[in-house]
């Protein structure tokens, strides 16, 4: 009997820390293959890729956790992208990128407004603002790509602090904690918390929650816009076809790792780590030299093993209480 | 709480009946579709014309289908997003089978893979015991991805075209593009699947389960109501469906590429919600999506003949959805 109260202990933390195990799972498994996995420009590579997916997934990370959900995330990184580029021409790089980021807030805003003030359906109304949004961007560029005839621009992603350490992820890293500490320490982010745990509940603790929740789609906003002028800034040009699928690929990662799509449970080191776990996988693969049809074979098959996992040991709680 | 309860008319169905402007928000696609029309005539007056007609009936056969397949889904208050790999994988693989089985078995195979592919959805979402939407949402997608990698590797990434078959495709020619009459035969095999859909989902004791299963799963499951067998059979149905449009898609374009499938799921989604079809499970019917997809449809005919840009027809159809969507967030619940 005791062993097998370890065994469902351990069983049960495993599940729990799904994201962590897949990822030392997999790091695990790297030490036997003879690659340059483990080499540190490998592993700087790996983070500086994942880290525009990383800006976006803190920001959807807030909104899930309220309670709500926003596909348009796909439709600001590529409006932001080159609403920056555009305005490059008559505005400082500053300034254009301010602006940007402030067009993401304006979307978040409202996108809050339909879902909270107007009781909208959060997955299909933002699923309309983000083609509404790409349209835009298609109108705005005439469906061609467009470059910033400046080349700082492109030095803000693509340099490296003492040549060493590409700025990309000195700006996740920001977001990372200013996100982590708004969620954590700040009433706002634990307003976040209770709000998704129970709407009702927390609106009559006295919380805010129109306000709250809208405020949370303002930050997913800015979060994906600040990505968008992050990539258009790596690849040097704008385009309404980036980020074209990103909002479910981002939105799945963050879902493995442990952020829960019904609200109130998540954190955003948690997202930080459901992104690695298709980071790693992803880097591993090339490594091995899987070829990229079959990646994709693999990586829809870890997204739906865990998510089952997870709907499973809810299942096994449900049945217990 | 207290002006809700004010007017009686207004809970039982959603609106005051008495007001013009009420009927027209409660019929808001047939509304929609009517304007449409009258602008389009009244500036263009092509749209009247048979070829135009033929062209409407054509662009119906793949979207509708997926549409079909979704609302049955979605009015058993769940989703599907695996159906654009579905589609891509049994697009190409129904192709590659008619050089070595023939077309009648290759149509046959084409189909029990999306039965097959619907079952494995429901198999997943019932072994994990996902109740929710969006559990649903995500695990679709994952086997979308999958799906639409399976297509992948299978072809290498290539596009396989009709004309090199060696075999004989007339099957698929006349799916694609043989006609009867004025209409095409895609259109009359929408309307049979259409007619059989309906009586499905409003005579037969499964059918009608599903929207109870929809409408609230923990007081169908007290009454009694396999929800279950619900699950199992909206899953099959949509994957059975994709399979159909897939197969409607390529005979009518005549290739078959690993990637068709894309985008399909999220417009097939917003054919059935503009449509009216309740996301939140248990309201809805085939009918509605059907005007749903005429909408959609009709949206990008007038607009081209109109000689609107696409990119612009973009930015209207992501505006009409969220109007649409808003003003059902209106009616009270």
């Amino acid at each position: 009997m005791e062993t097998n109260a370890r065994k469902i202990r351990l069983s049960k933390s495993v599940v729990r820390q799904k994201a962590l195990t897949a990822v030392l799972l997999m790091l695990f498994t790297m030490l036997f293959f003879d690659t340059n996995f483990y080499t540190g420009f490998n592993l700087l590579d790996l983070v500086n890729s994942l880290s525009i997916y990383l800006i976006l997934a803190f920001g959807i990370t807030i909104v899930i956790i309220a309670g709500g959900i926003d596909l348009s995330i796909g439709g600001i990184l590529a409006i932001s992208g080159i609403i920056a580029i555009k305005l490059m021409v008559f505005l400082p790089i500053f300034l254009a990128i301010a602006a940007a980021v402030l067009v993401g807030a304006v979307i978040g805003a409202i996108n809050g407004y339909l879902v909270v003030y107007q009781n909208s359906e959060p997955l299909i109304i933002t699923l309309g603002t983000g083609m509404v949004l790409t349209g835009f961007a298609q109108q705005l560029t005439d469906a061609h790509p467009v470059g910033p005839d400046n080349l700082e621009y492109m030095m803000i992603a693509n340099g490296k602090l003492f040549n060493v350490i590409p700025n990309l992820v000195l700006i996740m890293l920001g977001v990372f904690i200013i996100f982590f500490m708004i969620l954590r320490y700040t009433q706002f982010g634990r307003n976040c918390f209770a709000i998704g745990g129970d709407y009702e509940v927390a609106k009559y603790s006295g919380i805010s929650v129109r306000r709250t929740k809208t405020a949370a789609f303002v930050l997913c906003g800015m979060a994906a816009a600040l990505g968008g002028v992050m990539l258009s800034s790596k690849l040097n040009s704008g385009s309404s076809v980036y980020g074209e699928s990103s909002a479910l690929t981002v939105i799945s990662a963050v879902v493995v790792g442990g952020t829960s799509l019904a609200g109130g449970i998540g954190g955003i080191p948690q997202t930080a780590l459901g992104l690695l776990v298709f980071g790693i996988m992803e880097n591993a693969m090339n490594m091995l030299g899987i070829g990229a049809y079959f990646q994709m074979i693999i990586r829809g098959a870890v997204i739906v093993a865990i998510l089952c996992l997870d709907s499973y040991s809810r299942k096994l709680k449900r049945e217990t209480v | 709480m207290q002006p809700r309860v004010k007017n009686m008319t207004l809970l039982r169905t959603g609106y005051s009946k008495s007001s013009l402007l009420a009927k027209i928000r409660e019929n808001l696609v047939v509304a929609a579709i009517a304007v449409l029309v009258i602008v389009t005539i009244v500036i263009e007056p092509k749209f009247l014309t048979v070829a135009n007609a033929t062209n409407i009936m054509r662009q119906f056969g793949p979207l509708i289908m997926i549409a079909l397949g979704m609302t049955f889904v979605i009015i058993g208050g769940f989703i599907d997003l695996s159906v654009s790999g579905i589609i891509s994988l049994s697009a190409v693989i129904t192709l590659a089978l008619i050089d070595r089985m023939g077309q009648w078995p290759a149509l046959f195979l084409g189909l029990s893979l999306g039965v097959l592919c619907g079952l494995i959805n429901s198999a997943l979402i019932l072994g994990s015991g996902a109740i929710t939407q969006a559990e649903a949402l995500f695990i679709t997608f994952g086997m979308s991805v999958v799906y639409g990698g399976i297509a992948l590797v299978f072809t290498g990434g290539a596009t396989s075209h009709m004309s090199y078959i060696d075999r004989d495709y007339s099957l698929f020619s006349a799916i694609g593009t043989g006609t009867v009459g004025i209409f095409s035969i895609s259109f009359m095999i929408f309307l049979a699947v259409l007619a059989i859909l309906y009586v499905f989902q409003s005579k037969t004791t499964v059918g009608r389960s599903i929207s109870l299963t929809g409408g609230n799963k923990t007081a169908a499951y007290l009454a009694g109501i396999p929800i279950n067998r619900s699950i199992v059979v909206v899953y099959t149905v949509s994957g059975l469906m994709s399979s159909l449009g897939a197969i409607i898609l390529f005979s009518r374009v005549t290739t078959a590429s690993p990637v068709m499938g894309q985008g399909y799921d999220l417009n097939a989604i917003m054919a059935v919600v503009v449509g009216g079809t309740s996301l939140s499970g248990g309201k809805g019917s085939v009918l509605r999506t059907v005007l749903g997809t005429l909408l959609v449809i009709l949206l990008s005919n007038c607009m081209n003949l109109l000689g609107v840009s696409v990119y612009m027809q973009n930015i209207l159809k992501g505006l009409i959805l969220v109007v649409v969507i808003w003003l059902d967030s209106k009616k009270i619940k």
